[in-house]
């Protein structure tokens, strides 16, 4: 596996307490980032699991930074990068990770519902970008989004399907306009990762469960892809959005294989 | 029909085992009272997780949805919560048939909607199993035998085909409820 050399760089990852998220900081920290760690929900599982990884974090000998903010909060917003530019002083690379919406059929969703889809996973992110525009512009940062097959393929009861095309988009947008400061932005599109989500998924897509494990992404496979971004490797990749599903979305036809006798 | 094979003890120790695996805590530390949220850390997920074990460990499917959301959709956006995101008198009303004497003191009209999860307890998600289990049909669908057998306190198959027996889910066991409550107390 590649290792990168991230010495001295702070990363932060929206929603990083749980699931592909965690597994981003704790490779961001593995490369000698500093990592700023943030989760939504006070006094819950969330907070307690990432301070646990901050812990592992600064077992790497890496300073790890825990810090509640709700992305759909303008305010809240502001004061997580208050709190980064007073304790790290910079930022270089942005992982918009954080994700939250029901499960319904769009037609079903109440006015609340709607606003808190959008609210979270379409303006929160975009407040994020705004808030860390001036910062990332002084180190020649990255963005880099995390969507999901969701944005382009059906998914039963899946909302967040739509906001997760909306930010590909997003991300083509930014990757220009935000080329001046010479901040690249780009996306890693997940397939199907058994995280937390996952036990969600499986509730309203019967079956899944039987797809074979070859189809499953192991979420740090989504973290090498998001470091790669990171690095001035990927330096001629600008504005994409990279899928990394086990090529599940690769083909059509899928035979089932056949039994062995 | 009210169903005697698996008793309401083993249900409770059930769901504390599939909060225990879930939230990974020690599930002798988790009291039949403890509120999922406050008491325990759980967060919106985990429900769902907790859910599908107690569905894979009974044969049932639990709700979706809980019953505030049933009643904005049955009786209208703003019926059960309104535009501050606050419960209304009527939800309130509804809540107090629907819990009765386990009622908890904190629910009153104004409470904000995420005030009402930290209130779902361990014993009431074992109640709300018992609820679905209750269901069980007078006869097997499939070779409509009148019979029932748990060999393992959790799952109830036929005793003449060993079908598994199946049972209304969740959500469809609160619309019902809901729609006889409404014809009867016109609350909406």
């Amino acid at each position: 596996m590649k290792s990168y050399a991230f010495e001295d760089k702070v990363a932060l990852i929206t929603g990083s307490s749980r699931g592909i998220g965690y597994a981003i900081a704790k490779k961001f920290g593995q490369s000698g980032a500093d990592v700023v760690v943030n989760y939504r929900q006070a006094g819950g599982k969330s907070q307690a699991q990432g301070g646990g990884l901050c812990k592992e974090i600064e077992g790497m000998g890496r300073r790890a930074l825990l810090i509640q903010a709700d992305i759909s909060l303008k305010q809240s917003v502001k004061q997580m990068f208050n709190e980064i530019k007073e304790r790290c002083g910079r930022l270089d690379f942005l992982i918009l990770n954080a994700a939250r919406a029901p499960f319904k059929p769009l037609e079903q969703l109440f006015e609340r519902e709607l606003k808190q889809l959008v609210e979270t996973n379409y303006i929160g992110n975009i407040f994020c970008i705004q808030e860390a525009v001036p910062l990332l512009e002084k180190n020649e940062g990255r963005v880099v989004f995390i969507s999901s097959l969701g944005s382009r393929f059906y998914n039963p009861e899946y909302p967040l399907g739509s906001m997760k095309a909306a930010m590909e988009s997003v991300v083509r947008d930014l990757s220009e306009s935000l080329s001046g400061k010479k901040i690249r932005v780009n996306a890693v599109c997940g397939g199907f990762v058994k995280t937390d989500s996952f036990k969600v998924l499986r509730q309203y897509m019967e079956d899944l469960e039987q797809l074979p494990d070859q189809f499953f992404v192991e979420p740090e496979a989504i973290a090498d892809v998001v470091l790669f971004l990171c690095d001035p490797a990927s330096r001629g990749i600008q504005g994409q959005t990279l899928v990394v599903d086990q090529g599940l979305s690769n083909t059509l036809y899928r035979p089932r294989p056949k039994k062995k006798t | 029909m009210k169903q005697t094979l698996i008793s309401e003890a083993m249900v409770l120790e059930e769901v504390k085992k599939a909060i225990a695996q879930t939230l990974k805590v020690d599930k002798d530390s988790i009291q039949a009272e403890n509120s999922l949220m406050k008491d325990l850390g759980a967060e919106s997920l985990d429900f769902l997780d907790i859910n599908y074990r107690l569905e894979q460990a009974f044969g049932i499917k639990t709700a979706r949805h809980f019953v505030l959301e049933h009643i904005e959709e049955m009786f209208g956006e703003g019926s059960a919560i309104d535009e501050n995101s606050q419960l209304t008198g009527k939800a309130i009303a509804l809540l107090k048939i629907r819990l009765g004497n386990d009622l908890p003191a904190e629910l009153r009209p104004g409470m904000d909607m995420d005030e009402v999860p930290p209130l779902v307890t361990v014993e009431g998600m074992a109640k709300v199993v018992l609820d679905i289990l209750d269901t069980l049909p007078e006869k097997c669908g499939a070779c409509g035998g009148k019979a029932w057998k748990s060999e393992n306190g959790l799952r109830i198959k036929c005793s003449s085909c060993g079908g598994e027996a199946t049972f209304t889910d969740g959500d469809t066991l609160t619309k019902e409820w809901l729609t006889h409550v409404q014809e009867e107390k016109k609350i909406f």
